[in-house]
């Protein structure tokens, strides 16, 4: 007997804790709860929408998630490109799989001690004489461009997306495809650029959608190697959060909804598109 | 250059990093712009470890935390799982588990830190385990839902025509085909909750010391040398089941 009901264990763990959270932010967020609650206002919306703080860690996490993902798959399909099928063979196997056994929280501190001042990098560049001291070493790290977050998270997200595009490789048949191709007379490098590159992108579009995703709200990173200001959206919403000003945790809240409501948007926009897309391929086939 | 040379230059690539962890942790200053330690020393382990108030007693809660979250996520992610796939819009359902990987996992915990506070749960280990479990579930049944195929429902259904109680097709069906895959989605909720930093930071607020929160400490105390053991700690159990079977690890379906 097959029951048919409203799964609710599912919705009290999974859906129930989103649902109270948002609820208490926009509540929070709102004047209605809280300790600062005195009532409805907007006052702390308005606070965050004119504030440089916000607009400049929403600029700056998109920037760092579109250039990591931007990076990450080119180098992911540099390596399905050279390799191919043979992608994940022999010793490759564990270079591509090995990293992903690096947490954000120990891949921050690598980059913190390789990138910093005074880290690895700096020193074979003293060694080297290119360098007197730590002050002449370029700041790669808590730089108002990201440049270590960019780093830490490209170096996560390489060998993942190498080893995902390689597994669509095998199971899309890109091969067999290429050679079809190749028999048709496209030249090799025609091949990669308008069959192979588009196909793996089309299929894999919701995995890269998923990870900009993930680097966007990003924490543990950007928390060490981060800049004070800009920061990341998720740091400076904690920072708010844990700061002695009262003043600053409803503005707290107000980021996270909208941080909410823009991801929101951005996967309906994206499920709308994909819709699109299929039905217009439907229609032409 | 040959491609196996290609291949080895690139593992031992991925290789640099653990080896530098182990190294920096059994290190003894490291002062600018020497390349190397001025010496090295194991005593630094025994001690931390030995201890027992410090870095032993966060590897010990990371452990009961993750093999707890694991097992409850895993067991409730099958169970939700085959819930969903028996209704007729299972899939429609589950696109809402992805809500709390949208919902960054540290804001989800920074807005629900009022309600742990107002259950006495708030620094607590067990306000720590739930706040974990709301993010390892969800991840559990969009995992397990992939292998709970229309397949393995048809074999439970035969089984129960066949005569078989619903305890047998659990033991002799449902286990038998479901057993890889448990330990699939054991290992990677595992990983999770022991990877967990902001979420376990926020609600365990300080109080509940895990291996990921001893690294920041450390590394904010400026003692490389005491977070580099505690990262080193923290990427054993991943390395150990890359070592099992690489397959456990990432799935595609």
């Amino acid at each position: 007997m097959r029951r048919r009901g409203i799964p609710w264990l599912f919705l009290l763990l999974a859906v129930g804790p989103v649902v109270l959270g948002l609820g208490y932010a926009l509540l929070y967020s709102l004047g209605l709860v809280g300790l600062l609650g005195r009532g409805f206002t907007l006052e702390h919306w308005g606070a965050v929408v004119r504030s440089a703080d916000f607009w400049g860690a929403l600029g700056l996490s998109t920037f760092i998630a579109v250039v990591t993902i931007t990076l990450s798959t080119a180098l992911a399909l540099a390596a399905v490109l050279r390799w191919q099928e043979h992608t994940l063979r022999g010793l490759r196997t564990y270079a591509f799989y090995l990293p992903l056994a690096l947490p954000a929280t120990v891949m921050a501190f690598l980059i913190f001690q390789w990138l910093g001042d005074a880290g690895l990098l700096s020193r074979l560049a003293f060694a080297l004489g290119l360098t007197n001291s730590t002050t002449d070493f370029p700041s790669l790290i808590n730089d108002r461009w990201g440049t270590g977050i960019i780093v830490a998270h490209t170096l996560m997200a390489t060998p993942f997306l190498t080893i995902f595009l390689a597994n669509l490789y095998r199971s899309e048949r890109v091969r067999e495809v290429s050679q079809v191709a190749a028999t048709l007379g496209l030249p090799p490098g025609r091949v990669a650029r308008r069959l192979v590159i588009p196909l793996l992108l089309r299929q894999g579009r919701s995995t890269l959608l998923l990870y900009a995703v993930f680097v966007f709200s990003s924490y543990e990173i950007p928390l060490l190697l981060g800049s004070q200001s800009p920061a990341m959206l998720s740091v400076l919403t904690i920072r708010k959060l844990q700061r002695y000003n009262l003043a600053d945790i409803p503005q707290a809240y107000v980021i996270s909804v909208l941080y909410a409501l823009l991801l929101v948007a951005v996967l309906l926009l994206w499920l709308g598109w994909s819709r699109y897309r299929r039905n217009t391929a439907l229609h032409e086939a | 250059m040959k491609p196996r040379l290609g291949s080895a230059l690139l593992f031992l690539l991925a290789l640099f990093p653990f080896a530098f962890l182990l190294l920096l942790s059994v290190s003894q200053r490291w002062v600018y712009p020497d390349l190397l330690p001025a010496g090295w020393s194991l005593r630094p382990w025994g001690d931390a470890l030995g201890r027992g108030d410090d870095l032993g007693v966060a590897l010990l809660t990371s452990l009961l935390i993750a093999l707890t979250v694991g097992a409850v996520g895993t067991l409730l992610g099958f169970a939700t799982a085959r819930r969903l796939s028996l209704l007729p819009r299972g899939r429609r359902w589950l696109r809402l588990a992805y809500l709390p990987y949208v919902f960054a996992p540290v804001l989800l915990a920074a807005c629900l830190q009022f309600y742990f506070l107002r259950l006495g749960l708030s620094g607590r280990v067990a306000g720590v385990l739930l706040a974990q479990l709301f993010i390892v579930y969800p991840y559990a049944v969009i995992l397990a839902s992939s292998f709970y195929t229309s397949r393995l429902r048809d074999m439970e259904d035969l089984a129960g025509t066949l005569g078989a109680t619903p305890v047998e097709v659990a033991r002799t069906v449902s286990w038998y085909l479901l057993r890889g895959p448990l330990a699939i989605v054991f290992f990677q909720s595992f990983l999770i909750s022991w990877f967990e930093y902001g979420l376990t930071l926020l609600i365990g607020v300080g109080k509940v010391a895990t291996l990921p929160l001893k690294v920041f400490q450390f590394v904010n105390e400026a003692n490389i040398f005491y977070a580099a053991m505690a990262a080193s700690l923290l990427v054993v159990p991943p390395v150990l089941l890359l070592w099992i079977n690489k397959r456990l690890l990432f799935v595609t379906r």
